[in-house]
């Protein structure tokens, strides 16, 4: 009696969904011991007598058809990483517009005379970052990456940028040097590039800070 | 002894802060750069004789769960560094990297209100466990926690 219930129960529960009865029904095992496939091929003897033989065709019960449903998982999480980028952007744009906008960036090249461990930032004698690099960041950054290392708001006028970078130099020594600029903040974002180059010709290398027009 | 009425940790469930910490030998670490390993950061003080010992504890445990994607870092939280120094030179040394946190940055932003306090990062680099004491029986739930985290 139980198991004419659960029977019938799964029957209406298939039957609810005709593309799952339909993928179920090749398979429908020629026994009579799986009661969902049965079920599901709605005609519990007469089909199943006319299913192909054999126990390892009854094994192979398809699964149902999920592509639809990942498919439709992907575009939702293509929505969302689009969103979050929208939002990123209007974050930015809000944060710091354009007319009051600094960008630093660091980049680094052949660095054999200096390995580089962290970069200090004063704006206008004010620590406004002191970033630390881990072995991975310098290696993307000797193989051409490009680090923007501040970004903040600066109002019209002259300024004082300062960098002091820190490291190991020739010789595995400890190693600590600045570079300044002044620079002129118009209207319209301003970028500038810390650059670390080694100098062959003195066997060191160099910071320089460049300001991009 | 952990209070009863302790409340829960504020970032169980969140994802972890990230941070850059100076090691007392070898290079920098940035948390965010272990993405898909299993964490386990442990807040300690060379003052503190609790933290000694789990530090040791947890040495062993990274010896046996390294190759299944296990980091572990031991962040030191004393004013005077040099006694963190001396104890990741001394007979007592861990192999993982004991990392400074000289400003306690990192420390404040976790809000370490007991030592030792352990976190267990999963995968995705969410807290998902947090041990604010050390005993032998936290020893056993830290062990059943992280090989949850480790099969995931």
């Amino acid at each position: 009696m139980a198991c004419g219930l659960a029977v019938a129960v799964l029957g209406l529960s298939s039957g609810a969904n005709p593309a799952f009865a339909q993928k179920t029904a090749p398979g429908a095992n020629a026994t009579t011991a799986s009661p969902p496939a049965a079920a599901a091929s709605g005609s519990p003897a007469g089909d199943a007598a006319a299913s192909p033989p054999g126990g390892e065709a009854a094994a192979e019960t398809p699964a149902p058809d999920t592509r639809g449903l990942d498919q439709e998982v992907q575009g939702l999480k293509k929505d969302v990483v689009d969103l979050n980028r929208d939002l990123f952007v209007l974050e930015e744009e809000l944060l710091f517009p354009a007319n009051t906008q600094v960008a630093v960036f660091l980049s680094m090249d052949v660095g054999d005379f200096f390995a580089l461990d962290s970069v200090q930032l004063k704006i206008d004698q004010k620590e406004v970052i002191n970033y630390l690099y881990t072995p991975r960041e310098v290696e993307a950054l000797l193989r051409g990456g490009v680090h923007r290392l501040y970004l903040g708001n600066l109002k019209v006028g002259k300024h004082e940028l300062v960098a002091f970078f820190s490291g190991k130099g020739p010789n595995d020594r400890d190693y600590k040097r600045g570079a300044s600029l002044t620079f002129e903040k118009g209207i319209g974002a301003k970028y500038l590039e810390l650059k670390i180059n080694d100098r062959q010709r003195k066997q060191q290398p160099e910071f320089e800070i460049k300001d991009w027009e | 002894m952990m209070s009863l009425a302790q409340p829960a940790y504020f970032l169980l469930g969140h994802e972890a802060p990230d941070f850059a910490l100076r090691a007392v030998a070898g290079s920098n670490v940035r948390l965010s750069e272990h993405r898909g390993d299993v964490v386990v950061l442990s807040f300690w003080s060379s003052r503190c004789s609790p933290c000694r010992a789990q530090l040791a504890a947890l040495d062993k445990s990274l010896a046996t769960y390294r190759s299944a994607g296990l980091q572990m870092y031991g962040i030191n939280v004393d004013d005077d560094q040099t006694r963190a120094i001396e104890f990741a030179h001394g007979g007592q040394a861990v192999t993982f990297a004991l990392l400074l946190d000289p400003q306690k940055e990192v420390s404040r932003r976790y809000q370490v209100d007991n030592l030792p306090m352990t976190l267990l990062i999963d995968r995705n680099g969410i807290v998902r466990y947090v041990l604010r004491d050390y005993s032998a029986k936290s020893d056993d739930q830290y062990l059943r926690q992280l090989r949850t985290l480790l099969n995931e």
